[in-house]
């Protein structure tokens, strides 16, 4: 192929327009921050960014009805991770009907990249993801959280639930610890998100 | 010969062989439960239903022998309609519990079903007949509901091990199978019913909720259990083992192999493995770097001249004993392999499936190298005439040996290849850390005189290498040469070597091994005379 000149004209004059336009938005803004306090920034971490219901925050484990994990150790989400930050060791219940559960049920919250794949891979509506997301930890291993971690999610009455199958894909009636402890200590139930 | 023509493929098979054979040799996969290519043909599950042209109803593939100008189509919209049938009728009281079954994965219902089924179950799971579960047969885990009734499990019982273990009780949805009283399978050869059972009927004990099989990856090797040479897959995960399975060998082992070659891999990783070199002058022991082990078990060697002894082990690989060999010969030594009875028992049968007497894999190696010269009494009434100043073991046997002790307290010097940790190699000066049998790549040669590859599925531990890089190295240092850096070159040193392996190659050998010609006085002819 025929190499093509393209002939790129250059000699454009700066208007002052447009720096007068630039200008006029900045002092707006700075307008409504000092005088208005319609702040397009909020004050972290005493303000929280309102998040919606969606949102893939950090994972949280289902419970059945006698508050053990929901899950029964497929490793459908360990196989779907992209990331391979979800490690687990099943082991066998003494249940004839539910046979395995996991003993070890390991996230890397370091390696995860929070795509929610392993919510969408899991048979038993076991793994959820919450809304939290001010993730702070001052080792590496701290934010390796375990199973019981994930069933006891501290921070979800601050942030509520994230990423889960919607309400029609549930065939079974799941259970939150956190989400339940919520109601009965504090009588809040985290709803929708304002917006 | 009839010839025949499966969906548009002509094949001539030998009188006899059914239509799912001659599919398979075309490569065309008929759908099936039932029919195992090592088992009697019972064509009870009716899924291997093809059309045959100008007879009126489908066929089994499985039962119907290939006639002369026989036409078959597997995949025509008959054919197809069956399979789908056949396959719900098998599902109506499977309890798809998928996610908890180890099988899945590799579970005929399930890849069946997504190949031919993807129809929406008519029987809701609560009106499913419920069956036994979780019913622990010592090595086997049986699951009723997960059954299918091919009979396969069955007919592995009354064929191959003769024990009869496994019947069907009860009639229609009920039917399932079972042991007499629930009693355990006490055989053998019960992990081969985990891999016969095409469902997660019958499960492993040993493998269950380990891991799921879709993570681990396999290397085609040889069991190193007994002069067998069983065929096995080595299942890995991570660099480490996980599982072995039989690998099909008509020839050697079919389908099958014992629970004592299936426990092997449990021997690979564990924290007794000798992971580096250790050396004992007078003073303790001292943990030294492989390469100064070397130099110094050269150094003594050197001093001793042709007052040496070396013993090679029949559990090592043909590249081994010959890298030994070699040694061998740059030392000028006395050499021999022969510690204890068993080994004279190279053909004898433990039991009549797999299992025999002789538990090293590679007698009929050393054997056919040449390394039954001077005798273990000789060599040891040498030791105890203070004629041997160092000695080389292959592996720590000689050290077990009660009776061989006073002589060798004797010998001021005794050098060990070993694998794994024990009492006995106190009674060694220097320890070198030798791979095993799942880290090397190599040849063991069989009581039949199979020639059979095993590849390399994990890194040894630590420092420790194959056993012909040890011996290599020492004859280096010893002056000597030894032209091969790889398994595959030593193995193309010893062909040139031993007349009886002319011709062979990693690549001859392929993954099914190659028999050689039983030779006079090997055990296959032995075997044949009696």
């Amino acid at each position: 192929m025929a190499t093509r000149v393209i002939t790129v004209d250059r000699n454009t004059r700066p208007g002052v327009s447009p720096i007068l336009l630039g200008m006029a938005l900045t002092f707006k803004n700075m307008w409504n921050t000092l005088f208005r306090r319609q702040a397009s920034t909020i004050q972290f971490p005493e303000e929280k960014r309102v998040t919606s219901g969606r949102y893939r925050g950090v994972h949280l484990l289902t419970v059945r009805e006698d508050d053990t994990p929901k899950c029964v150790a497929c490793y459908m989400c360990a196989t779907a991770c992209p990331a391979e930050c979800i490690y687990i060791e099943s082991g066998e219940r003494p249940e004839k009907t539910i046979e395995k559960y996991p003993t070890r049920f390991e996230i890397d919250l370091l390696r995860c990249v929070y795509c929610g794949f392993c919510v969408d891979a899991c048979p038993e509506e076991a793994i959820f993801m919450s809304r939290e997301n001010d993730l702070v930890g001052t080792t590496r291993e701290e934010l390796i959280i375990d199973r019981d971690r994930l069933i006891e999610r501290g921070k979800l009455a601050e942030f509520g639930p994230g990423y889960r199958p919607s309400d029609h894909d549930v065939r079974r009636p799941v259970r939150i610890a956190a989400l339940e402890r919520l109601k009965t200590e504090h009588g809040i139930v985290p709803g929708m998100p304002r917006r | 010969m009839p010839k025949c023509t499966i969906d548009g493929k002509e094949i001539e098979v030998p009188q006899g062989t059914t239509v799912i054979q001659a599919a398979l040799k075309l490569g065309i996969h008929v759908p099936h439960f039932c029919w195992h290519p090592d088992l009697a043909v019972d064509g009870n599950c009716r899924m291997c239903l093809v059309e045959i042209e100008k007879m009126p109803k489908l066929q089994i593939a499985c039962n119907t022998s290939v006639t002369e100008g026989m036409v078959v189509r597997t995949n025509g919209e008959k054919a197809v309609q069956a399979h789908r049938t056949t396959l719900e009728f098998l599902l109506v009281n499977h309890p798809i519990d998928c996610p908890v079954c180890d099988q899945a994965g590799e579970c005929y219902l399930q890849d069946q079903y997504m190949d031919h089924g993807l129809h929406d179950s008519e029987v809701e799971l609560e009106e499913k007949v419920r069956k036994r579960k979780v019913v622990d047969l010592g090595p086997i885990m049986l699951d009723a509901e997960r059954c299918v009734l091919c009979s396969r499990c069955l007919r592995f019982e009354r064929d191959v091990t003769g024990t009869n273990c496994l019947e069907f009780v009860n009639r229609g949805d009920h039917m399932q199978i079972a042991t007499f009283e629930n009693r355990p399978i006490t055989h053998n050869y019960a992990g081969n019913l985990a891999d016969v059972c095409p469902v997660g009927a019958l499960l492993s004990h040993d493998f269950r909720f380990k891991m799921r099989v879709w993570f681990l990856e396999d290397t085609d090797s040889v069991c190193p259990g007994c002069s067998t040479g069983c065929n096995v897959s080595v299942d890995r995960r991570d660099g480490e083992v996980q599982r072995l399975r039989p690998r099909r060998n008509v020839e050697v082992n079919k389908s099958w192999m014992c629970d004592i070659g299936r426990a092997l891999y449990k021997d690979i990783a564990v924290p007794e493995r000798v992971s580096g070199a250790r050396l004992r002058g007078d003073g303790p022991w001292q943990g030294v770097r492989l390469a100064a082990a070397l130099d110094a078990i050269a150094a003594w060697f050197k001093g001793a001249g042709k007052a040496a002894g070396l013993v090679a082990s029949p559990q090592a690989t043909n590249e081994d004993l010959f890298a030994f060999r070699s040694l061998a010969d740059v030392v000028g030594a006395r050499l021999d392999f022969r510690v204890g009875d068993p080994q004279l028992k190279v053909w004898v049968r433990s039991d009549n499936v797999l299992l025999r007497e002789d538990r090293n894999p590679n007698t009929q190696g050393c054997l056919d190298l040449g390394l039954d010269r001077e005798g273990i009494p000789e060599i040891l009434a040498a030791c105890d005439a203070g004629l041997v100043r160092a000695l080389l073991l292959q592996g720590p046997e000689l050290l077990r040996l009660p009776e061989a002790a006073p002589a060798l307290d004797k010998v001021p010097f005794i050098a060990v290849m070993a694998t794994h940790e024990g009492p006995e190699l106190a009674r060694a000066h220097a320890v070198l850390p030798a791979a095993l049998w799942a880290e090397v790549e190599g040849t063991f040669t069989n009581h039949q005189r199979r020639v059979q590859r095993l590849k390399k599925a994990v890194p040894p531990p630590g420092e420790a290498r194959p056993g012909w890089e040890l011996a290599s190295g020492l004859v280096r240092r010893l002056g000597g040469s030894f032209g091969a850096a790889t398994a595959r070159e030593v193995f193309g040193l010893l062909v040139h070597a031993v007349p009886d392996y002319a011709g062979l190659d990693y690549k001859v050998l392929g993954s099914n091994g190659r028999a050689l010609a039983a030779g006079e006085g090997t055990a296959a002819a032995l075997e044949a005379r009696v």
